[in-house]
């Protein structure tokens, strides 16, 4: 089967699915991709670029808030919105990177999570614009050429954000961007020696992958038809990470598996534990530094090494 | 004026548990470079060990006090036990252990709430609620002990790395790891006594705060996060850089509410810019590292 044709498939099975789901199971599900695509740009960026960066989840929420904004209080038509919104992302990601890039290892991490922090008072305090702590909530996508889409149809277009996501990160990684940012994680040193400019795919690398986000966040702010603070909190921006290293971090299949499962978890665990899945979270994720920090597509490797 | 003198007690006061808190970092982070998120839990931990030995069995404060002290010390190499030293066996990357404790946090924050569910708990004020004024300067009875306690810790803590071999050691391996260890220097338990100290230092901080704001599950990521700030303020180098990191963060913070024009909500915004200016304009904080000697 050819490239093309491949990816065609993908991206028409994913799309039957919602409709033969009935309308809770096609909220979980659309629900699912998002997180997935999320967990494959975190991937980028944490496994691949070994950026520990708290922020990824942040521009998730600033993709959400811009396009709502710029739809319904600016009044831009759709297209430029989603332009313009891109445009900020880009913007607010040079600024966190270009200074950030001097800070190593967990300081990295510390910066950009007080970086998520603030987004969430400047959007609790932001009063009218942001709709302060109970967020945007009353608006509907636009109609496109007088349709509008909803139901499993809207599902078509975050599976289409999915698999835009991944291909471009997939193009990515196997190109020479991709082996110079696996370069940088391992080595910085070893990399700059070899001819690799440290800050600038270290930079491009972040603005990259947040953009992502934030195209992941726009679709998102039509999932619910609302947005609001908690969600952009910490909280979520913990579980990205945890799902790309309880995954595997470095390898796609790993965060699409760690995206899954934990997504899942807790509708499994809900009815023995309530709310306290978290705490399996965290038990997965110390087990997983322990025992394979591979993840889970390292003790598949490792099983399927011993079945060989 | 007087306005003035009554917030610069009370800041002092926040300001001096931020400090336990930056020294429960500055403890570990000196000998093994292990940025310890999870201090805020272990804050927290203290909070609850106060919350169920003074409220609930109704212990006399210090016996109270002294027993929440030992159990952080246990919590505290307990964790590094689990999450740390079996990665430093190994030889995993710096970045290891520091996701691990990171699942640790997850870990203390949903066991306390499992045990002892969302609500806030209540815990007594050793010397009751009452107003002491000491000349210009007036506060609460609890500002002025946090602000003698935390004075005497630090005086302790200070005493223990300038004067005694155990605290030379500590110094030795923050400067030179692989010589400490050449020189015979027991790495592993310098990186057990750092943890246990850290632990003692950020259920201390906990103690001592939990009076005025209540134990609740949630209190410790807020507490890492200003604790971290003061650290990055004052610098990882020195002790005292992590009091006054404190100090000047919690300033920051109450003159901000106090005066400056912007709505209160902004105020929880004082300690994230000042940590993101912090670490991209100086990030050897305030004070610098003091050179080996030779």
């Amino acid at each position: 089967m050819s490239e093309l044709a491949r990816w065609l498939a993908a991206a028409v099975v994913l799309a039957a699915v919602p409709f033969f789901l009935g309308e809770y199971h096609n909220d979980v599900y659309r629900k699912m991709l998002l997180w997935v695509a999320l967990a494959l740009g975190y991937n980028f960026l944490f496994g691949i670029s070994g950026q520990v960066a708290f922020s990824h989840f942040a521009f998730y929420g600033i993709g959400a808030y811009s396009i709502v904004i710029l739809l319904f209080q600016v009044g831009l038509p759709l297209p430029v919105a989603i332009l313009a919104g891109v445009a900020l992302c880009a913007l607010l990601a040079l600024a966190v990177a270009i200074p950030s890039t001097r800070l190593e290892g967990f300081y990295l991490a510390l910066a950009t999570l007080a970086f998520a922090q603030l987004f969430v008072v400047v959007l609790n305090e932001g009063g009218r614009v942001t709709g302060g702590t109970g967020g945007l909530m009353d608006y509907r996508l636009p109609e496109i050429f007088g349709v509008r889409i909803t139901g499993p149809w809207y599902t078509t277009v975050i599976v289409a954000v999915l698999l835009g996501t991944y291909a471009i990160l997939a193009r990515l990684d196997r190109s020479w961007f991709g082996r110079a940012c696996r370069a940088i994680r391992d080595n910085p040193e070893a990399a700059a020696a070899m001819g690799v400019n440290v800050a600038r795919t270290k930079v491009i690398a972040f603005t990259v992958t947040s953009v992502l986000a934030g195209l992941a966040g726009m679709a998102y702010a039509f999932v619910d038809n609302t947005v609001n603070p908690p969600i952009f909190g910490l909280e979520n921006a913990f579980l990205l990470l945890f799902m790309v290293i309880v995954g595997g971090s470095g390898r796609p299949a790993g965060a699409v598996i760690g995206a899954v499962l934990l997504y899942l978890l807790p509708f499994v665990l809900s009815p023995l534990i309530g709310h306290h899945h978290a705490l399996v979270f965290g038990l997965l994720l110390v087990g997983a530094m322990l025992v394979q920090p591979r993840g889970l597509i390292g003790v598949y490797d490792a099983l399927r090494r011993r079945a060989a | 004026m007087q306005d003035f003198l009554e917030l610069a007690v009370s800041a002092s006061a926040s300001g001096c548990v931020y400090g336990l808190v930056a020294l429960a970092y500055l403890l570990m982070i000196r000998p093994t470079a292990i940025i310890n998120f999870a201090v805020g839990e272990w804050a927290m931990v203290g909070a609850f060990g106060g919350f169920l030995l003074l409220t609930r069995a109704e212990w006399p404060y210090p016996v109270g006090m002294a027993a929440v002290l030992l159990a952080m010390l246990a919590v505290g190499w307990a964790t590094e036990r689990i999450a740390v030293r079996p990665l430093v066996e190994r030889g995993a990357p710096l970045l290891a252990p520091i996701l691990a404790l990171l699942g640790m946090l997850v870990v203390f924050r949903e066991s306390i709430s499992l045990a002892f569910g969302p609500d806030p708990h209540p815990v007594p004020y050793p010397f009751g609620f009452g107003r002491l004024e000491l000349g210009p300067l007036a506060g609460s009875y609890q500002s002025f002990f946090i602000i003698a306690t935390t004075l005497v810790v630090f005086a302790g803590v200070w005493l223990f790395f300038e004067r005694t071999v155990a605290g030379k050691a500590f110094e030795a391996v923050a400067i030179n790891r692989r010589a400490a260890a050449l020189m015979g220097i027991n790495l592993a338990r310098v990186t057990a006594l750092s943890f246990a100290g850290g632990g003692a230092a950020a259920g201390l901080a906990g103690l001592l705060v939990s009076p005025n704001i209540s134990a609740h599950y949630l209190m410790g990521v807020p507490l890492a996060i200003q604790g971290f700030t003061a650290l990055v303020i004052g610098g990882v180098g020195r002790v005292e850089g992590a009091l006054l990191g404190g100090l000047v963060l919690a300033f920051a913070e109450q003159l901000t509410v106090r005066y400056a024009p912007v709505p209160a909500g902004y105020a929880q915004g004082v300690p994230l810019v000042l940590l993101m200016l912090f670490l991209l304009v100086r990030p050897t904080g305030l004070l610098r590292a003091r050179e080996a000697r030779a």
